[in-house]
């Protein structure tokens, strides 16, 4: 196993890649009592037109496909469901997809072990029926309906769909009610044995554990299984250019809920980290808590809490987004707009540079605190290509004239959306 | 993990949580008062006040700025209802100095000294807080309560939980009524901050690398000095008989997608240590994937993909939560009431009983592998009247059989069925 050791946060990463192409990472972590494991396939809701190795014809499935294989696949043969043989274990399993990504989890304090046997086993063998197929429709159309009542979900969604024409981020993840009803079992089967591939996925685990041992136990379980070759994706060319300037939708909300979108597109693969540290560092120093403009936005009246923000990245998208409630958020936008040409025709602040650097180094920091947090962290940078230590290193390359030319590339009026939820 | 308790003060607590499983060190100081209809808009006013400015660093956005010097330091504040108390909580998580850089100060008693002073020490002007302060808080407070109806399925257990303690503290919302703002204003409400600190119990927890010194930092710092004893005022738990007469449905409109359905149930239990059975009929009820509810409800009907219920132990409650087509309320209703007949009729497995005892075990093991966790565990812990080490909690947890569940069970009645349609 290769060890990579970062002096900063104290921790090593056990790392091996075996010959069926499985990526198998290990974070030890002494003296705590809970373990985590997640194993995860590289297989989202944007993959929903590919190319199965071996044949030459496009397979398009309807939207929602690898979300409705996460709720199948707990479900076995005579009626045995995994996640009740788990959780009767005293484990806590659980599965979830992103637009890029299907994991399958569970953490315990024991039964490590025994978990691990049932675990390996349903990821590796799905069983699908028409009869457990029609079933699930019901649940999952319940949770789309779920979401349909979140403003939160709706304000977000509304945002990508200004920024992307073809991207499939913009969609929901779940699927609709109308798609998923052309889900059947045949379809999943495909779509596993497409991409549950060892080659195409990813474990991580997180615990007090000797890794060699623990590796050893894993490849143990692994049911033989060679890669067939590359999957194929296709995504159609997204334009750079934004769909639209705004969108509204109208909901029961006490107050207008928003968000702000800067469409950008994907660094080259060095550069991402470094990108990703500059565009936080930007967006705190811009609308932070500490910043001029959320000081001069509460003194108004326009918002109490300072707005949430975040950059989204994968392979083939990268956004930004700043989210919240706002009395007013017209107002906010034309402010943030304003306060951004500030910016570029001034230059950042060196001190604000400094402290805000800190702060963002501390917070790497604090995300080695959780099993938890750093299992899932390391399986989701790992399917950008990412490992998560670099973000310790790469902080300390970030100088002034990065951030302004990152500034001036990145937070570009025409690029701009707003979204907004209101009563 | 060595958890110690030191009286400071009568009514001061320090509790000294002493562990070196992690990168931050965590600070909470929590204030604890009766939950009472005419102050609790004025306690939910304060700590929005108080995170403002101190008399160091007069505005919020000198406190962030220090804060973010600390590399990152995190300073939040927040409510609680936990039983009849108001709780007011704050916290200060800073890294540990051992993942910083040489030439950083010394973050622990930085973060004690900045807490201390946003709690106790707040900017002033004429003696009583800015006036302006107080008036945007007033419209923030304000905008919180309207905002109550933006999370459908939160709006929804508050109703409930509203309507089954009408006119009892524990129905009151934690942050507050629009209606008291108009009379509230930079002077009373600063009379009212005095009166609150005064006599209100104080638990102080610092979690992390500690180091000796830590007693002496707190029993020292200014803030804490000028402190008075006191007998703070405040509800331990009660057990009382409760058996509701009737069912009271309640149906209110909004503009949703899908039903919340939220059910409160009673438990009348006779002695506080029968709120350990009450967990395990509570997990094999609806905390787990395992459980009836879940299995009943979302995997056999596929009627909701949510379907769980929660152990209020604090009030002996639990309320059942589930998202369902609105034209199903009457079928899912039909079926979640079969599942608490079922286990009034013992109708569960030993090995049923045995899988929650290890869920709940579990959870209770890794506690001390959250700093926030811990706090929270040790701060239920003060407020409740036979205190559990984390050993003794697992004991007591692995004694409980089928049939002190089946007695749990039949104990339990429906007080309120809400839901929440179009």
């Amino acid at each position: 196993m290769q060890v990579i050791e970062n002096s900063r946060v104290k921790e090593k990463l056990y790392i091996e890649k075996l010959e069926n192409g499985l990526t198998i990472m290990i974070i030890p972590k002494k003296k705590i009592q809970k373990k985590y494991i997640i194993w995860g396939t590289n297989y989202g809701s944007n993959d929903s037109t590919f190319i199965v190795p071996g044949e030459n014809d496009v397979t398009e499935v309807p939207k929602g496909v690898a979300h409705f294989l996460e709720h199948k696949m707990f479900e076995q043969e005579n009626g045995r469901n995994s996640l009740d043989v788990l959780t009767a274990l005293g484990v806590n399993a659980n599965a979830y997809t992103t637009n890029n990504h299907t994991a399958y989890l569970y953490e315990c304090t024991d039964n490590f072990y025994e978990a691990l046997n049932e675990f390996m086993d349903y990821v590796q063998n799905p069983y699908f029926t028409d009869e457990n197929v029609e079933k699930e429709k019901g649940i999952i159309g319940q949770e789309i309906m779920m979401y349909d009542d979140y403003p939160d979900w709706k304000v977000y969604l509304n945002a990508l769909e200004c920024m992307y024409h073809k991207n499939p981020v913009k969609l929901d993840i779940t699927g609709t009610i109308e798609t998923i009803s052309h889900i059947d079992k045949d379809i999943l089967y495909k779509c596993y044995n497409t991409f549950y591939n060892p080659s195409n996925m990813a474990m991580v685990v997180c615990g007090d554990f000797e890794p060699k041992e623990l590796l050893e136990e894993i490849k143990k379980r692994l049911v033989e299984n060679k890669s067939k070759g590359e999957i194929k994706r296709i995504y159609d060319d997204e334009p750079r250019e934004i769909v639209k300037a705004k969108v509204e939708q109208n909901m029961e909300v006490s107050r207008p809920l928003y968000t702000i979108g800067i469409k950008d597109f994907p660094a080259e693969e060095k550069e991402r980290v470094k990108k990703h540290i500059a565009i936080e560092i930007l967006l705190n120093i811009i609308i932070g808590s500490s910043s001029e403009l959320y000081k001069n936005l509460y003194d108004i009246g326009n918002c109490y809490s300072a707005p949430g923000f975040e950059y989204e990245f994968e392979k083939n998208y990268a956004h930004v987004l700043i989210s919240g409630q706002s009395n007013n958020p017209e107002e906010l936008y034309e402010m943030f707009k304003k306060q951004i040409d500030k910016f570029v025709q001034n230059g950042i602040n060196e001190t604000d540079f400094k402290r805000t650097k800190k702060m963002i180094y501390g917070e790497y920091i604090k995300e080695y605190n959780d099993v938890t947090d750093i299992a899932k962290m390391f399986l989701a940078d790992y399917f950008k290509g990412i490992n998560s230590f670099e973000y310790l290193e790469e902080i300390n390359t970030i100088n002034i004239e990065y951030l302004n030319q990152v500034l001036k590339n990145v937070f570009n009026d025409k690029k701009m959306i707003l979204s907004v939820v209101k009563n | 993990m060595e958890h110690n308790e030191i009286d400071i003060k009568n009514g001061i607590k320090l509790h000294k949580i002493q562990t070196d499983k992690f990168k931050t060190n965590l600070i909470a100081v929590m204030l604890t008062t009766k939950l009472e209809r005419e102050s609790v808009t004025k306690n939910a006013l304060i700590p929005a006040i108080l995170r403002r400015g101190t008399a160091k660093l007069n505005t919020q956005e000198e406190i962030n700025k220090k804060l973010e010097e600390m590399y990152g330091a995190s300073f939040d504040c927040g409510l609680d209802k936990t039983g009849d108390n108001q709780v007011l909580k704050f916290y200060i998580e800073t890294v540990n100095d051992e993942f910083l850089p040489q030439d950083a100060e010394n973050m622990l008693k930085t973060s004690l000294e900045n807490i201390f002073d946003i709690v106790l020490n707040p900017y002033l002007e004429s003696n009583c807080f800015k006036k302006e302060y107080v008036e945007q808080e007033k419209e923030n407070l304000k905008q919180i309560i309207e905002g109550k109806i933006d999370n459908k399925a939160r709006y929804s257990l508050d109703r409930c939980i509203e309507e089954m303690y009408k006119n009892k503290p524990y129905g009151l919302y934690k942050y507050g009524y629009i209606e008291d703002l108009n009379n509230i204003n930079e002077k009373n409400l600063y009379e009212h901050y005095i009166k609150l600190v005064n006599q209100c119990k104080i638990d102080i927890f610092v979690s992390g690398i500690l180091g000796d010194k830590i007693e002496d930092i707190i029993k020292e710092n200014e803030n804490i000095q000028k402190l008075k004893e006191r007998n703070p005022e405040y509800i331990m738990p009660e057990i009382n008989a409760k058996i509701a007469e009737q069912e009271n449905v309640i149906q209110e409109s909004m503009d949703v997608n899908q039903g919340k359905l939220i059910i409160g149930l009673d438990l009348d239990l006779e002695n506080e240590d029968l709120k350990y059975d009450a967990m395990i009929y509570n997990s094999i009820l609806g905390g787990s994937a395992n459980s009836k509810l879940f299995q009943n409800v979302r995997e056999k009907e596929s009627l909701a993909y949510t379907a769980s219920s929660s152990y209020y132990r604090f009030k002996n409650n639990i309320f059942i939560n589930c998202g369902i087509e609105i034209e199903n309320f009457d079928k899912a209703l039909e079926i979640i009431k079969q599942q608490v007949e079922d286990m009034k009729n013992g109708d569960f497995t030993d090995e049923e009983v045995e899988n929650a005892k290890q869920g709940i075990i579990a959870a209770i093991k890794s506690i001390d592998d959250e700093q926030d966790t811990e706090i929270t565990y040790f701060f239920s812990q003060e407020l409740s009247t036979n205190k559990l080490g984390i050993e003794e909690y697992m004991d007591r947890i692995s004694q409980i059989n089928k049939q002190n569940v089946i007695d749990i069970a039949n104990k339990v009645s429906i007080n309120t069925i809400y839901f929440l349609k179009n």
